[in-house]
């Protein structure tokens, strides 16, 4: 295994307190390697997304560490902090973000405007990225006159734009197609292979988690062996009819991580990561790539309210 | 993020929403175009007054009355009747007597230190003034010490010794006289009555023709020095019983450099009032600030009221562009940027609201001045009513940009203090 580029120690997140009081995260204990693409999948509520803010140091932890690079996190400043996740982390979100009125290329070098870089620069680096993801032609579009998948580009071009280390995906193809959610996979996914940048996917897909190299499955704050209680209860909490239950996806076999309820990670190895790999490209259920109730959502909707609380 | 680039996100966010960007503008306008119209007014009166009081050549008189003794309300002495003190002189005038200064008053001021010479002023009644053509007119005669300095459009002041005249020039017309040019060297007479009733014709030149003006000294004919005695002289003679002689005011010119400050409470011991020219003006010139500062206190309770548009413009932006700062958050910015991004919208908005104001009020007060001194305010050569001081302008600019920056502290707190969590989770 590579050497981590984010470790936890016991990690727990508490809410409010007495009668209020929620446990978000109960010791969390995981590492993610370099390069690794890391799934954390659980219901609404299991504490993934409470997880990832932990792990991008958008929020600091009631006990625990977080590590970067072998680094724990807990006595940097606000400054570095910002430092960090600028020069670090890059960001995709399932809602765009992406700022109205201004061109796709202010939107993309939003990092770089951000971490000081002088204008020029800026823009030979904007419109380098846009072009890998063959997004230069809309460079002086406005943001909002793009179609979803293509907004979810720039979202990624923004994100790739300081060269980070990670890349925090939460849903990023929660409002998308079926058709764009597979472009935007193979695009992060490429990423992850091409250019050894950690991906940390945050998803109830079990699809889109299958793709990643591990899968971390989180419930009620810990994280559990298997999928099935973690996902089932997504798929139950679904307004729409559910045609396929998401348990289809232990036909796969896909999913190996076997850890105790502990907390003890066990990595999956490299032979292992490259089947897994394999086993995602195949799709189970062809043109259903994504969960059946995604596969109808708006394509523009960038106001629409995530499930990633 | 670089300064520049702040200002320049500032500046570009500031018309997104530009209808609410318009108005918040429009209410900072108009409080910044009154400030500035009100200023523009003050200077152009205190500038007026200025080169007025530098117009009269006799910057060194001190002006002195007699203080009268009578009890005054609220001073604590209305309770009972003061005492005849024979040694008071009062001046009779038609409407009762004033204290008057007395011959020996005039010794005093005469003997104070850097009291060069005294000029006491004559009260002159003339019967009327006729003009060459035979008309008559009522004459009341200005203080010759006031024709010093005075504006003139035509001759010369008259001579200290000479039987001479200074014309208000609202007078030449009615006179008969063709021009200014034309009434200078003619003659006029001066009709006097003495004591005993006897009427005397005084033969006397038009030296020149005087400007009017605000101090309102040549709005009456100004005798010189000596035929004003002579007059005095005429009209005081052949009283029954001798009449001491009591005079309004005295002029009390100065040695050159003589510190007012002491000559006054000297003056003051002794009963007496003593007012430079500037003193005299300064009233006005207390009046014309007081009007003004009201004024200005509209404008700035206008500014109070723009200063809570913008605070509620921005925290309407700051409401809507949660998510945006959330992610600017989330990226690395700091909270002291963000404070900063949004503060300098509030002082960009500020600045376009009074930098057009005051841009438009130059203009309004300039053009206005032009209307008014051409129209209602001929009568005042010299007086532009608006007139603005560049330095005053960039600091009325300067003043409502930091009323807009205290008005965005409230929202761009409210923007930095943000937690990107919760303004991603927003829904």
């Amino acid at each position: 295994m590579t050497a981590p580029v984010l470790e936890t120690e016991n990690l727990v997140k508490i809410y409010g307190r007495g009668e209020t009081r929620f446990d978000a995260l109960k010791g969390i204990n995981l590492e993610i390697g370099k390069g690794e693409s890391v799934a954390v999948v659980g219901k609404s509520g299991s504490g993934k997304s409470t997880l990832m803010h932990l792990l991008a140091l958008l929020d600091a932890p009631t006990h625990g560490v977080v590590a970067l690079e072998g680094k724990p996190t807990g006595d940097l400043n606000a400054k570095e902090l910002n430092e960090l996740r600028n020069s670090a982390f890059g960001f995709v979100f399932q809602q765009f973000f992406l700022t109205p009125n201004q061109s796709v290329l202010e939107n993309v070098t939003l990092p770089l405007k951000i971490a000081g870089v002088p204008a020029g620069e800026r823009k030979r680096r904007g419109m380098e990225v846009l072009d890998q993801l063959d997004m230069a032609d809309k460079a002086e579009n406005k943001a909002t006159d793009l179609s979803g998948g293509q907004k979810q580009r720039v979202v990624i071009a923004r994100a790739l734009i300081n060269e980070p280390s990670v890349i925090f995906a939460d849903e990023p193809t929660g409002n998308l197609d079926s058709g764009t959610s597979q472009v935007v996979e193979d695009i992060l996914f490429g990423l992850n292979r091409d250019k050894g940048i950690t991906l940390v996917v945050v998803t109830h897909d079990l699809d889109l988690a299958k793709r990643c190299s591990r899968q971390i499955y989180l419930r009620d704050g810990q994280i559990v062996p298997t999928p099935e209680k973690a996902a089932s209860d997504v798929v139950d909490r679904q307004p729409r009819p559910a045609a396929q239950p998401a348990s289809a996806d232990d036909a796969t076999g896909a999913i190996r991580i076997t850890e105790p309820a502990t907390g003890e990670v066990i990595t999956l190895s490299e032979a292992d990561a490259a089947e897994l790999a394999r086993a995602a490209q195949e799709p189970a259920r062809p043109g259903k790539h994504a969960a059946p109730w995604a596969t109808d959502a708006p394509d523009h909707s960038t106001d629409q309210p995530g499930a990633t609380a | 993020m670089k300064f520049l680039d702040l200002l320049r996100t500032a500046i570009g966010n500031t018309f997104r929403s530009k209808a609410r960007t318009i108005l918040t503008v429009i209410a900072i306008f108009i409080g910044s175009f009154t400030l500035t119209l009100t200023s523009g007014i003050g200077t152009g009166v205190n500038d007026y007054i200025d080169k007025t009081v530098a117009a009269f050549g006799n910057q060194n008189a001190l002006y002195v009355q007699k203080v009268p003794e009578r009890s005054t309300p609220g001073s604590g002495q209305e309770d009972g009747p003061t005492e005849y003190n024979p040694d008071r002189a009062n001046v009779q005038t038609g409407f009762g007597s004033i204290a008057g200064l007395t011959d020996a008053d005039i010794d005093k001021i005469r003997d104070i230190d850097g009291v060069e010479s005294v000029d006491p002023m004559y009260m002159v009644t003339p019967t009327y003034l006729q003009a060459p053509d035979g008309k008559k007119f009522q004459l009341s005669l200005g203080s010759p010490s006031e024709a010093e300095g005075l504006q003139l459009e035509a001759g010369e002041i008259p001579d200290r010794t000479a039987d001479e005249i200074l014309l208000p020039a609202s007078w030449v017309e009615p006179l008969g006289f063709d021009s200014n040019e034309d009434a200078v060297g003619k003659t006029v007479t001066i009709a006097m009555s003495n004591a005993a009733g006897a009427d005397r014709d005084f033969d006397v030149r038009v030296a020149g023709i005087s400007q009017a003006s605000l101090a309102g000294a040549s709005t009456n004919p100004i005798p010189s020095s000596d035929l004003n005695k002579k007059l005095y002289e005429y009209q005081t003679s052949g009283s029954p019983r001798d009449v001491p002689n009591t005079y309004f005011t005295a002029t009390a010119n100065l040695s050159e450099g003589a510190d007012v400050g002491p000559i006054k409470s000297q003056l003051a011991d002794e009963d007496m009032l003593g007012l430079t020219v500037e003193d005299q003006l300064g009233m006005f010139r207390a009046v014309i600030n007081g009007i003004v500062w009201i004024l200005n206190s509209f404008a700035i309770i206008a500014l109070l009221a723009a200063g809570f548009g913008i605070v509620n413009t921005l925290l309407m932006s700051v409401q809507e562009r949660t998510r945006e700062i959330g992610l600017m958050k989330a990226l690395g910015m700091s909270g002291g940027k963000v404070f900063g991004l949004f503060s300098l919208e509030a002082i960009f908005i500020g600045f376009l609201g009074s930098a057009i104001g005051a841009a438009v009020g130059v203009a309004t007060g300039s053009v206005l001045s032009g209307i008014l001194s051409n129209g209602l305010l001929s009568s005042l050569p010299g007086l532009s009513l608006f007139l603005f001081d560049p330095l005053k302008t960039v600091i009325i600019i300067l003043a409502v940009m930091f009323i807009a920056f205290l008005a965005g502290t409230i929202p761009a707190m409210r923007a930095a203090r943000q937690d990107p969590i919760n303004a991603l989770r927003y829904e």
